[in-house]
């Protein structure tokens, strides 16, 4: 992975002074609340129900061991031993104090960690594919380039204060593993018919109260214009984003306003007056960067192991979380793992400190000492040989942290909520729970299929809910948590927005909702039909006759 | 109201923005550019220089396309959070204009370095948010990625 030079720590260093002399300044009385909030916002510190509360990037997704230890000490140290990752692959911490704040970034630092741009308006964490460079079906790896964007849109002087947050996913290959297409901008590296490899570039996709799919602003774009294409549509973008209305500031609103072809002209018109500038990345910053990405020292011998079979063959367990969590690696001989985040009966995403130090003791004995973040909340270890699995599946199983649901129903993506969130309308967690107790059972779970369920506490859609195959999103109805469910939404590169089924449900009926559900598409289901595969071929309305059907 | 010029604490500055009623008063004003552009020709003999602030809201295109007919171009910041005056300063820039760029309105410490990256060379810093401190802007970063007005190169290419 990625590591840092001289500039890049440097940098680091320097942010943490500023916002040392942000926060002395503030406490001083000297920097007004407001101003204090955008500069805070920034470096990714919200004030919330019971704490400050800190986002740390973990920049698409990549962590090291020793970062991981990094993070477990923070969370020992300044909060109460525990931190919860997010849809954008960062991890948050609830509980720190603000004046403890600049020390903790301090300690990151120094493992070339921060909390630049994890908030605010402006330009976020780029996201990506959780399985890039070791997946066989990416056409590159797309990590190089989130870096070389991370680099340009850190601190970038122009693009600080844009009308609202804007974030960049990349996809590396057909299969869209990154959400690209519910970004502000989303990045597919294609092949041209030259056989040339670029960029397909979509804009004004996003979730929140509005949400778009990504329209195509351009089919291919070289590497080397990467930057400046990039440039341009922000530079319009912040010229001509609304201000007036944070509701209505995000750039597909803009986009669909203007309408995507006249969007389009404005962004060539603007590229064309930049794209010969110095924005033009040089082939030795490419290769400089993809150097650090490059394959590991894989054991030739590693496919030649016969215990995995053997394994498999008298443990029913371990073939269940073999199936479930473990996904083939481009190379024969290793598995990628999830190191699931979705423990039964826990908030989903969360992590505690001597968790942590275990993945990173884990990746450094059987992956390499890296381990990545998803956009699903679960973490990675992307590289273990065959003969290590069962090792490491009972010391997983041991942690907590070897649930063998990914994928299937209970593998929810679910923001804080009410609990925590000051933002939200609605808790979560409770709600998690009552469909964890409900559909304790795996084997049904694993009968039913890939099943992606995200829940959102409220309209801004952190948790992507528009996207799940089944949403669930908290509403406000006279002080009562409430919750309306879609279906039909997909993240992937069928992208589509779930649809409401009716009528929002109260919050003790939501598990038993989602059992109708599932009894429907039991009933519809063709042979191993996948349930999105089934909502779209028979719609909603059986759904809603099963849910709001009367009472007998 | 405190003014950096180049960095530097200007004490005597010739310029005075004015609004409808006071716009014809004598000696070099900067005119809100809706302002200028309704009374173009009543200004155009007029004793003293002529300036014009530009803000988001404007079409700055006929500015953009003879720049360097000002001496002077203030770009207004209406509030901390409206990012607009930073691309304005660098089109500005682009265009050819070799004249004072100066930042007015909502102009504060944490931005002014970002300012003067975008091409701004003067800031002019409200009374009660100008301190000794607002100096430190400046030497916050010694280090950058991207390449701007101040200097083109990413740091790629340094």
């Amino acid at each position: 992975m990625y590591q840092y030079n001289q500039v890049d720590q440097q940098l680091v260093n320097e942010r943490v002074a500023q916002f040392r002399d942000q926060t002395r300044r503030f406490l001083a009385g000297d920097l007004p609340e407001d101003e204090f909030l955008a500069l805070r916002l920034m470096n990714g510190l919200y004030v919330q129900r019971h704490a400050p509360m800190l986002r740390v990037a973990v920049p698409y997704g990549m962590m090291s061991a020793q970062q991981m230890r990094s993070l477990a000490n923070v969370a020992r140290t300044w909060d109460k031993g525990y931190g919860h990752f997010t849809t954008r692959t960062n991890i948050q911490f609830n509980w720190p104090k603000l004046e403890d704040v600049p020390d903790i970034l301090e300690e990151l630092a120094k493992v070339q960690m921060h909390a630049i741009q994890t908030s605010g308006n402006c330009i976020r964490n780029t996201t990506t594919d959780q399985f890039a460079g070791i997946i066989a079906d990416e056409i590159e790896d797309p990590r190089p380039y989130c870096e070389i964007i991370r680099q340009w849109s850190s601190l970038h002087p122009e693009f600080a204060f844009l009308p609202r947050k804007f974030k960049i996913a990349i996809s590396g290959g057909p299969t869209d593993r990154a959400a690209s297409q519910v970004h502000d901008i989303g990045l597919h590296i294609v092949k041209n018919d030259a056989g040339e490899v670029g960029f397909e570039v979509l804009v004004g996709g996003g979730l929140g109260r509005t949400p778009v799919i990504g329209k195509q602003i351009r089919p291919f774009l070289q590497k080397k214009d990467l930057l400046s294409y990039l440039e341009a549509i922000i530079r319009v973008y912040n010229l001509k984003g609304r201000r007036d209305n944070k509701y209505k500031a995000r750039i597909k609103i803009l986009v669909n306003a203007l309408g995507i072809d006249t969007f389009r002209e404005l962004v060539e018109a603007e590229w064309e007056q930049i794209k010969d500038s110095d924005l033009v990345l040089t082939d030795a910053e490419i290769s400089r960067v993809q150097g650090f990405f490059k394959p590991f020292e894989y054991e030739a011998d590693a496919a030649n192991d016969t215990s995995l079979d053997a394994k498999l063959a008298e443990d029913a367990s371990f073939a269940a979380w073999f199936r479930q969590n473990t996904v083939e690696h481009k190379v024969s001989g290793y598995r990628a793992v999830i190191v699931s985040l979705k423990a039964h009966l826990v908030p989903k995403g969360d992590i505690s400190h001597q968790q942590m130090d275990l993945v990173a003791d884990l990746s450094d004995k059987y992956s390499f000492g890296e381990i990545r973040s998803t956009h699903n909340q679960n973490l990675v270890l992307a590289d273990v040989r065959n003969a290590d699995l069962y090792e490491l599946w009972e010391i997983l199983s041991e942690a907590n942290l070897a649930r063998a649901n990914v994928g299937t129903l209970t593998d929810m993506t679910v923001c804080p909520g009410g609990d925590f969130c000051a933002l939200a309308n609605a808790k979560t967690l409770g709600v998690a729970d009552q469909i964890d107790a409900k559909f304790e059972d795996l084997d049904y779970l694993y009968d039913l299929g890939d099943i992606k369920l995200n829940m959102s506490g409220c309209i801004n859609a952190c948790s992507h809910h528009h996207v799940g195959h089944i949403g669930i999103l908290g509403v406000d109805k006279k002080g009562e948590d409430w919750y309306q469910i879609t279906l039909g939404g997909s993240d992937g590169e069928d992208a589509s927005l779930g649809k409401v089924i009716g009528k929002a449900v109260a919050s003790d009926e939501v598990a038993d909702t989602l059992e109708k559900v599932l009894a429907v598409f039991v009933e519809q289901r063709i042979e191993d039909e996948r349930f999105i595969d089934c909502v779209r071929r028979i719609g909603l309305s059986p759904f809603k006759e099963k849910v709001y059907a009367p009472a007998h | 109201m405190p003014l950096l010029i180049n960095r530097e604490p200007v004490e005597n500055d010739s310029w005075t923005l004015v609004d409808e009623d006071t716009l014809q008063q004598s000696g070099d004003i900067i005119v809100p550019l809706a302002l200028y552009q309704e009374n173009q020709d009543s200004l155009s003999n007029r004793e003293g220089h002529l300036a014009v602030q530009v803000s988001g809201d404007d079409n700055i295109d006929t500015v953009l396309e003879n720049p360097n007919q000002f001496p002077l171009i203030a770009v207004f910041f209406p509030a901390v959070r409206d990012g607009r005056g930073f691309s304005i300063a660098r089109l500005l820039k682009r265009a050819g204009f070799t004249g004072q760029i100066r930042a007015t309105g909502d102009v504060s410490h944490d931005r002014l370095d970002f300012m003067t990256r975008c091409g701004f060379d003067a800031l002019e810093i409200p009374a009660d948010r100008y301190s000794e401190e607002v100096h430190n802007a400046f030497s916050e970063f010694s280090v950058r990625y991207q390449g701007a007005e101040d200097d083109s190169r990413p740091v790629y290419r340094q």
